[in-house]
Formats: C-alpha cells, sequence, structure tokens
C-alpha cells in the first residue's frame, strides 16, 4: 500500500471517530461507527508499520535460527526442519509445543525456549504497537 | 440493519408472545400485561431483559419482576454456555446460603420465545460496571461505607461452602482428585481456541504447555462460579442480593475463584480486590469462612490460566465476526484484543 494510502485510511479514521460517529443515532449505532473507526485506525497503523515489522521479524528469525543451531536439540529435528523452510513467528508454535513434548526444564531445552522467547517478546511488542 | 439489532425482537411483538407463554405457566384466567419491559446491556452473550409480570387474581393485581435470558446463538462462549445447565444450576442454589436468582422456566425450545430462554427471579440491585469511571466510583463509595468488602467475601465464601453433592450440582462434572480440574479447563479452553478458528501465536503454545507442565493438583473441590467479581454481582443497600452470570461455574479448586478476585485486571487505579475489597479483610473473612487457606501460588497459576481463558474468548469472538456469525463491530475489534492478552501473558511467564 502506498503511503498515500497509508495515510487516507488514518484521515479516514479520524474522520469517522470526530465527525461520523457523533453524528450518529442510537446508542447502539454509534457505538458501532466508534468501533468502525478503532478498527480502521488499526488498519492505518498496519499499513505504516507492515513494511518494518516484516524486516525487524526476518532479521530476528535468521538470529534465532543461528542460536537454534548451536544447541543440541536431536529430538526437534523434525520440527527445526521445518522451521528453517519457514522462517517466521508463526511457525514457532510447532516447536515449542515440542519443547514442552520433549521437557522444558532439560538444559538444552530450555536454553531454546528462552531464545525462542526473546523473539516472541519483541514480535508481540511489534504488535502492540498496533493494538494498544 | 446489524445482525445483532435483527436478532433483537421487536418489543410490543416479544412482550405479547411473553405475555401468552406466562399466562399459561402461572396458570392465570385472565391476561398477563408486561410492564417496564427493557432490555440492558447490549452484550455479547445472551440477550438479558427485565420487565414486571402483572395479572389479575380473585380482584387484586399480582405482580412479579422476572428477568430473561435469551441464547441468540452466537454468543461467545459457543457451545460452553448452556442455558439449561445455567437454570439446573440455579435450580439446585435454590436451597443454599448462595443469594441467586430464583430460576423459575427453562425454554429450550427456539419457536416458543425465539429463541432458547430461562426466566428467572428480577432480584433488587444494581449492578455498575467495574470498567466505567461511575462504576468504579460506585464501589469506591460503598468500599468506604465498609459493609459490601464483607458481603462481597461473604458471598463468594457462601458458593465455596456449598455442600455441591448435596445440592445435586455433582451434574457439572466432578474432576478426579489431583491435576484433573486444571487439566479440564485447560482442555476447555484448548477447545474454544480450535472453533474459533483464529489463527493463534505461538505465545498461546508457550503459555498452554507451561499450564499442563505445571497444573497444581487441587486440594479440595467445591462449587467455583468462574467469573466472581463486581460487574457480575448485584448490590442492594451496599449488600451482594445476587450472584450473576452462572455462565462459567465448574466443581474445581477454589483457588480458581480466588485468583479471579485477586488479579490485578479485575481492579482499576485502586489497591481493593475487585474495586471494592480490602485484600487483608478479604483474606482473614475468607480464610475465616470457609476454613480454606489462601495459596497465592495455585493463585498465580490459575492467573495464568485465565491468561488462556481470556485469549480464548478475544479469539472466539473475533471468529464470530469473521465467519459472519455477527456483524457486531465490537468483535471485530476483538482481534486486536488477543494481542493485548498474548502480551500480558508472556509477561506473568516471565519475558
Amino acid at each position: 500500500m502506498s503511503s498515500e494510502n497509508h495515510e487516507l485510511l488514518g484521515r479516514l479514521a479520524e474522520q469517522v471517530r470526530s465527525e461520523i460517529a457523533p453524528a450518529v443515532d442510537g446508542e447502539y449505532r454509534r457505538t458501532q461507527a466508534y468501533m468502525a473507526a478503532v478498527i480502521l485506525e488499526r488498519l492505518a497503523r498496519e499499513a505504516v508499520l507492515g513494511e518494518r515489522h516484516a524486516t525487524a521479524e526476518a532479521d530476528d528469525m535468521a538470529q534465532l535460527l543461528t542460536e537454534l543451531d548451536g544447541i543440541e536439540l536431536e529430538a526437534l529435528s523434525e520440527e527445526l526442519a521445518a522451521l528453517r523452510a519457514n522462517a517466521r513467528v508463526a511457525a514457532l508454535g510447532d516447536v515449542v509445543e515440542a519443547l514442552y513434548r520433549v521437557d522444558p526444564e532439560r538444559p538444552e531445552t530450555a536454553a531454546a525456549l528462552a531464545a525462542i522467547r526473546r523473539v516472541l517478546r519483541r514480535d508481540i511488542d511489534r504488535r502492540m504497537e498496533i493494538a494498544r | 440493519m446489524s445482525t445483532a439489532e435483527q436478532a433483537a425482537p421487536d418489543h410490543e411483538q416479544f412482550a405479547a408472545t411473553l405475555s401468552s407463554y406466562l399466562a399459561d405457566r402461572l396458570g392465570t384466567t385472565g391476561p398477563v400485561k408486561i410492564r417496564d419491559m427493557e432490555r440492558i446491556a447490549v452484550g455479547w452473550s445472551h440477550e438479558t431483559w427485565l420487565f414486571d409480570a402483572v395479572w389479575s387474581s380473585n380482584g387484586s393485581e399480582q405482580r412479579m419482576g422476572l428477568c430473561l435470558r435469551r441464547d441468540p446463538g452466537n454468543a461467545l462462549l459457543r457451545d460452553k454456555s448452556d442455558l439449561g445447565e445455567q437454570f439446573r444450576v440455579l435450580q439446585c442454589l435454590g436451597d443454599t446460603e448462595v443469594p441467586a436468582p430464583r430460576a423459575y422456566w427453562h425454554q429450550p425450545d427456539p419457536d416458543v420465545l425465539g429463541a432458547p430462554a430461562l426466566i428467572m427471579e428480577k432480584v433488587p440491585g444494581v449492578c455498575p460496571s467495574p470498567w466505567r469511571r461511575a462504576g468504579r466510583d460506585f464501589y469506591a463509595a460503598a468500599a468506604a461505607r465498609g459493609v459490601l468488602p464483607a458481603s462481597f467475601t461473604d458471598a463468594l465464601a457462601a458458593v465455596h461452602n456449598v455442600d455441591w453433592r448435596s445440592a445435586g450440582l455433582d451434574f457439572l462434572g466432578v474432576p478426579e482428585a489431583g491435576k484433573d480440574f486444571a487439566h479440564r479447563e485447560i482442555d476447555k479452553w484448548e477447545s474454544l481456541i480450535e472453533a474459533s478458528g483464529h489463527e493463534g501465536h505461538p505465545i498461546l503454545s508457550d503459555l498452554i504447555g507451561w499450564l499442563r507442565h505445571n497444573a497444581p493438583p487441587a486440594e479440595r473441590l467445591t462449587l467455583v462460579h468462574g467469573a466472581f467479581r463486581t460487574g457480575n454481582l448485584l448490590i442492594d443497600d451496599d449488600r451482594i442480593s445476587a450472584v450473576l452470570d452462572w455462565e462459567l461455574q465448574v466443581i474445581g479448586d477454589p483457588m480458581y475463584d480466588v485468583a479471579y478476585v485477586l488479579t490485578e485486571l479485575n481492579r482499576e487505579g485502586t489497591d481493593l480486590l475487585s474495586n471494592v475489597v480490602p485484600r487483608e479483610l478479604f483474606f482473614e473473612r475468607y480464610q475465616r469462612a470457609t476454613g480454606i487457606e489462601i495459596d497465592e501460588q495455585r493463585c498465580a497459576y490459575y492467573q495464568l490460566l485465565y491468561a488462556m481463558r481470556s485469549a480464548a474468548f478475544w479469539m472466539s469472538a473475533a471468529g464470530l465476526y469473521a465467519d459472519g456469525a455477527t456483524t457486531d463491530l465490537r468483535l471485530a475489534r476483538t482481534h486486536w484484543s488477543v494481542t493485548v492478552a498474548l502480551e500480558r501473558a508472556a509477561t506473568e511467564l516471565g519475558y
């Protein structure tokens, strides 16, 4: 989406919030109008931040894969191979589940979980920039 | 017109339907009039209507305050909330010390009242929203007067002191000794997450894995309300006149309810638990009334279980909108509430 469209979404959100919603009759309908503004605001943030977030995610995942390569995780070879083929934060769920199946308290699985959690924290912080 | 408004029946037509239904149930010889009918709190679960039923008997006017809950079929809890179960729970509580509305009729046939419905006693009292400033001011003022904090604690103690077997509440399902209660709750909310169709996030996998790995044994099984907080309690003259919202009850660990009282998420801008009760008073009075020692470590575990439940609720809500089951934009917005719930879960897990 172009930066002009990003700005348009933001202006649209503001107009719905400040001009359209207050003019709507009926509590339920007015609430719906305000919700539309809230949703447009978040979509606008997603549009503006999308590229930066995608780059940051790719960097985090590349660093994580390097870290995981340095940990003895033979029991997770299948999940890690899948992760390397699809190096996205969303794909970490299967690895996390596998870590808990093995034993999250063994030193190597604890180290892997700690590394993954650092990435998850950065990811959720990025998502919170949009969701707050 | 949105689906939510379309689902809400025209008042006059609905009142006419109710009038016939109640005349039949009450066995009146003359008509039953429906007075002062209002739909309260356009919420995301069941519809709630308050009204008075008025009829003539032996020349004198009879009046009955009633509350009707209807299930529109797109409630956030999906199959996890059942009006038939709520009705049965309220019936069981009728002879206990728990302040709860008396349940009169359950109508499962959607063709009779437009949707499955439950009709119960309209109990006097107010239930200010703790999420609004006016509500929090109400609770702060009531707390300062000193009566409501004790009544709040006593009401929870009454729930946990119920002899649930004698009351017939074992139909809710009784966990086996040990960790079964925690695992059942995890399974329940995991099934709601799956039903939602929401993509989820690896933090949720971490949370669920942690919960299963660290589940505590329940030392004692009691009736558990599941959502005991201000906003779900009717208050009349500074006393709890009724515990409402019997949708999440189970037989389980009482620390599950205590954790809900202790959590910061159920208070805002105050140290008063649930916006109303001083911590020391709650601990002392609850432990004395129940003989149950509050285990804060177990409560900390259940607060993480609530984080999972919270995520499940928001995922279910967002999923209802995504599926087209509702056009209510408040549910569309919950897509981002999932993020907030997961961020909180990550913090609780220590990262």
